[in-house]
């Protein structure tokens, strides 16, 4: 069957090659593509030469300049970081969130807010008790959303449930995801396909995106949950030398060489660590468990942080000087690494010019 | 044709009726106390008749759990002596041949009629059997009825035969026997029913001595099919061409004789008795004959056995030459030995044969029959609209896509073996005989030691479970095999007309039994099972994905009760598509319902370029509703999510 970018292609050149990232995006998009514990498969061939599908793939041919200028109307002068407006630390003032959230809760609250504020009608974030496949869920309430804090470290396919939210009627949703599912949202919002399509990406109006180095293989549950044994798993959380599992009973540390074999081979191919095309950008700060990197990098995410400061449900302060070579390392290293796969003819998604490739090499030499 | 006329008792009344129940009302003529069967197309009317008359005629009638056990019971009847019927299609006659072979060994008492339905051309069925060579070998005799009179005529004959041989008796039906409708004239009721019982002297064992006992009854037969009234001549005395046939073929003979207009020419000899031969009363007409034209459905059984009888009698019928299958001149439309016969295929051997002309077709036949089937509406061989198998298998194949490990489905015999086509997505890599999917799923579940890894699922229907799933359960169990068995549960035998079986806590005859649900069953084997909703799409695939996960031999029952016993049923809400959201041609559904997923009800709507529900078809399940990604597809009065 000839289908050079529809469904077949898109098995064929990503999930067969155990390039999926486990967006979810494509999943629930058409009835071709299901989920299951964070398994994401073509079920049947739908017969398109021609499909969104693969078009929205964040490991389909990806143009970086032309999602610059889709998302930020130009190029980018950081060519780590990539757009932004600011770069700061931020925490949430609300208690409850702290509580449920990871490092400064963040990002759950901003799309508390964008749901008690009327800016949305849901929001799409991953949900479910730490320690298990988490759950893509529709949230449509603060206390919705609050039920979704705290980090979860595998590739959940949770763009799926903003197909579903779009399908239970939402018009506006707000969305939370790992850079791969920015991208594809992203991508989505690009296509310029037939307006009685329902592309559900368009009615995305916030996109928070999370800071993500890599995503484990869902096969880590079983692992940690024998790890830990009996004893229930009340957090999660990933260091520099290992992962950190908060039990009833205590916190049990995994060293990292023991998680590896569970990072998916995707994300050794994965560009953007920081979320690049997303409103605003949330990770740790690899130094005070209290508060969250906030990089806000669209006239909306600036709006949103605006917002949420001065409805005191967040508080920010200046990025520490002495902080950011630490950041612009890690992402220039890992950027590098992609640029050398390149060389080697795999990451073979990504398209840049020369003046972005350039532009990583001298520009983390300047900033480091 | 229907029940009623199996309900008129006047003797000598001329009744329309068909082959099958033809044979009903011969086995309450012939005073039959005992009636089994196992569902199988064509001839599952009989024992479903039986069933309903069963009261009124004081017999007993039941639905067995397969073929095997109905012989034995009513084997078992005619051990204490009164008269029994048992009622098979090749594929059961299969499974009751090991006691069969043994019973014509051990001898029988009481009147026992086999009745073996053919089905040429497997209209109904997934493969085509000539059941007569088995009961050759089995050394019982053949009778093959040409009319539904026949069969009733033959049937009550045969119980009289089976007692004076103290053998079983195969009536040889055919489809177009069982299912063609003719005259059939009532006879009296055989008032002077028997008590049953168990003499100390009925002895019923195999033993090797016996086969000379078997030879000389056979011998004995050879005697009285000499004078079997339904032997006959028609033709003229001493016809140079004759034609030998048995069953149908009579009656499609005489057609083309008619046709051709040389009945004064050709001579029709028809066997009333197809094993062993009336050798003398084919010898006679041989010896006038300088050609033989054999005509039988499915393969030449006669002709290689009256072949064999002229080469024993050479002397006497020589010259002579023959045409049948064997030679290709006798050929349905699949090829000789293949299929089913009809009229035009007589016609066509005599006209080759004795050099006639004869065009069967006018002129331009063939163009006015293109146009007029452009005006038939498709209807391709998929399940019912509604009907839960296809979410089932929309469902397996679903959750062994995500599982991605190449999962392989051995299919089994029901309304589900169509899982070989395109209404079961092509899931289906094997179908045997019924319950041979459980078996061969073990096989495969045995092969991991040598890297074998690939998931296996085995589909059976409900009913074929109780017939024979279980002992290869039981043996996947024992043995630990490594697969996942899925029960399509619709409460029913759906494929040969709705019979009841175990699971439904009901019997052939209308009386209310314990129901034995297949989980319980499973439980008993001390095998892990589930029971699940198919109509919940998404949930079964999660099902279907989480079982496979699971080491070990496993069971899966999806119960939904078939769609066309529901829909007599309940009324449910109304389908419909709301066409200002389906997006039509637009990706990505690409005409998923009515395309793919391909519920007969899910039409395409030419004129809108929209999908649109056929509500003469329709059963209302929903299921479309739950997969449609646009929720163009609605339930009238429901709201989404309530459903």
């Amino acid at each position: 069957m000839k289908a050079r970018y529809g469904s077949i292609a898109l098995g064929q050149e990503v999930m067969d090659q155990g390039l999926c990232t486990g967006c979810g995006l494509c999943v629930g998009m058409c009835p071709y593509i299901k989920s299951i514990n964070e398994r994401v498969a073509v079920i049947h061939p739908c017969g398109k030469e021609d499909g969104n599908c693969y078009k929205i793939c964040p490991k389909t041919l990806t143009d970086w300049v032309e999602m610059d200028n889709q998302v930020f109307g130009g190029r980018r002068q950081d060519h780590i970081l990539g757009n932004y407006q600011k770069i700061l630390f931020a925490r949430t003032r609300q208690a409850h969130v702290h509580e449920k959230g990871q490092y400064g809760g963040v990002a759950t609250s901003l799309l508390s807010l964008a749901i008690e504020k009327g800016q949305v009608d849901a929001a799409v974030a991953t949900g479910g008790p730490a320690g298990e496949i988490p759950k893509p869920t529709v949230a449509h309430s603060r206390e919705e959303v609050l039920a979704c804090g705290g980090s979860h470290y595998s590739a959940s396919p949770s763009m799926g449930a903003v197909n579903q939210a779009v399908k239970e009627g939402a018009a506006r949703v707000a969305a939370t995801g790992r850079p791969c599912q920015v991208l594809a949202l992203r991508k989505m919002q690009a296509l310029d396909g037939d307006s009685s399509h329902n592309l559900a990406a368009n009615k995305v109006n916030f996109i928070v995106g999370l800071f993500c180095f890599w995503a484990l293989d869902s096969a880590i549950y079983s692992f940690l949950s024998k790890q830990v044994g009996v004893k229930g798993i009340l957090k999660v959380d990933i260091l520099v030398d290992g992962i950190e599992i908060t039990t009833s009973t205590g916190k049990i540390k995994i060293p990292v060489d023991k998680v590896r074999p569970y990072i998916r081979s995707t994300c050794q191919e994965c560009f953007d660590p920081t979320s690049e095309f997303a409103d605003v950008s949330v990770g740790s700060t690899e130094y005070d468990p209290g508060w969250n990197t906030l990089i806000v990098r669209t006239k909306k995410g600036e709006e949103m942080v605006d917002m949420a400061v001065n409805e005191g449900i967040i508080e920010t302060k200046a990025y520490p000087e002495e902080r950011l070579p630490m950041l612009y390392t890690a992402v220039r290293n890992k950027k590098l690494r992609v640029l050398q796969q390149k060389e080697q003819n795999t990451a073979r998604y990504l398209q840049l010019d020369d003046e972005y490739k350039q532009g990583i090499i001298d520009q983390g030499v300047r900033r480091v | 044709m229907s029940f009623l006329s199996l309900q008129v008792n006047e003797v000598g009344k001329q009744v329309l009726m068909t082959g099958n129940e033809a044979v009903a009302r011969a086995a309450i003529e012939a005073g039959v106390s005992y009636a089994s069967s196992y569902p199988g197309s064509p001839s599952s009317e009989i024992l479903g008749n039986l069933g309903k008359l069963a009261k009124q005629h004081n017999l007993y009638a039941e639905w067995s759990t397969n073929e095997k056990v109905a012989l034995e019971g009513a084997a078992a009847a005619s051990f204490a002596g009164v008269r029994a019927i048992c009622i098979v299609k090749p594929d059961g006659l299969n499974v009751a041949f090991d006691t069969l072979k043994s019973l014509t060994s051990s001898g029988t008492k009481g009147g026992l009629v086999l009745v073996v339905s053919d089905d040429p051309s497997a209209h109904s069925s997934t493969n085509e059997e000539d059941s007569r060579y088995l009961e050759k070998v089995a050394h019982m005799p053949i009778l093959e009825p040409s009319t539904p009179q026949e069969a009733k005529d033959m049937t009550v004959a045969a119980f009289d035969l089976s007692e004076k041989v103290k053998l079983p008796v195969c009536i040889r039906s055919v489809t177009r026997i069982c299912h063609a409708s003719g005259n059939v004239t009532i006879g009296p009721v055989n008032k002077s029913i028997k008590q049953p019982v168990m003499g100390p002297e009925d002895r019923f064992v195999t033993n090797i001595l016996f086969h000379a006992v078997q030879e000389k009854k056979l011998a004995m037969l050879a005697q009285l099919a000499e004078q079997w009234p339904f032997n006959r001549y028609q033709g003229p005395e001493n016809a140079r061409t004759l034609i030998i046939t048995a069953g149908p073929g009579f009656v499609y003979a005489q057609e083309a004789l008619s046709v051709l207009g040389v009945e004064e020419q050709v001579g029709i000899l028809k066997l009333g008795i197809s094993w062993p031969l009336p050798e003398n009363f084919i010898v006679n007409h041989l010896e006038h004959a300088d050609q033989v034209i054999f005509l039988e459905e499915i393969e030449p059984f006669n002709e290689e056995n009256i072949m064999r009888l002229a080469a024993h009698r050479l002397e006497e019928v020589y010259p002579i030459k023959f045409y049948g299958q064997k030679s290709g001149h006798v050929s349905g439309q699949l090829g000789p030995g293949l299929g089913e016969i009809n009229p035009d295929t007589v016609i066509r051997a005599l006209a080759g044969i004795l050099n006639l002309s004869y065009t069967a077709q006018p002129k331009g036949y063939g163009q006015e029959a293109a146009s007029l089937v452009q005006n038939v509406p498709e209807r391709e061989l998929a399940f019912c609209a509604g009907c839960p198998h296809r979410a089932s298998f929309w469902a397996v194949k679903s959750a062994l896509a995500i599982n991605g490990r190449n999962g392989v489905v051995m299919g089994d015999i029901g309304c589900y073996t169509m899982g070989l086509l395109r209404t079961g997505y092509k899931l289906l890599q094997a179908v045997l005989a019924m319950g041979s999917g459980v078996g061969l799923a073990h096989g495969l579940g045995k092969l991991d030691r040598f890297g074998f890894e690939q998931p296996v699922v085995a589909m059976v229907g409900d009913s074929t479970f109780y017939h024979a799933a279980i002992p290869a359960l039981i043996n996947a169990k024992y043995n630990k095999s490594n697969f996942l068995l899925v029960v399509l549960d619709n409460e029913t035998t759906a494929m040969t007309g709705h019979q009841p079986h175990p699971g439904l806590g009901l019997n052939a005859m209308g009386d209310e039994t314990e129901h034995m649900p297949i989980e319980k069953v499973v439980n008993g084997l001390g095998l892990p099972v589930e029971v699940y909703d198919p109509y919940d799409v998404d949930g079964t695939t999660k099902m279907v994905f989480d079982m496979l996960q699971e080491q070990g031999t496993k069971v899966l029952v999806l119960r939904r009760t078939c769609a066309l016993v529901t829909a007599k049923k309940e009324t449910k809400p109304k389908v419909y598509v709301d066409q200002k959201l389906c997006i039509g041609d637009e990706c990505g559904c690409n005409r998923f319902c009515s395309r793919t997923f391909a519920c007969p009800a899910s039409i395409w709507d030419k004129k809108a370029q929209k999908a649109i529900i056929d509500e003469a078809v329709c059963n209302r399940c929903g299921v479309c509703v739950s997969l449609c990604p646009q929720n163009a597809i609605k339930l009238e009065g429901v709201e989404a999510g309530e459903y």
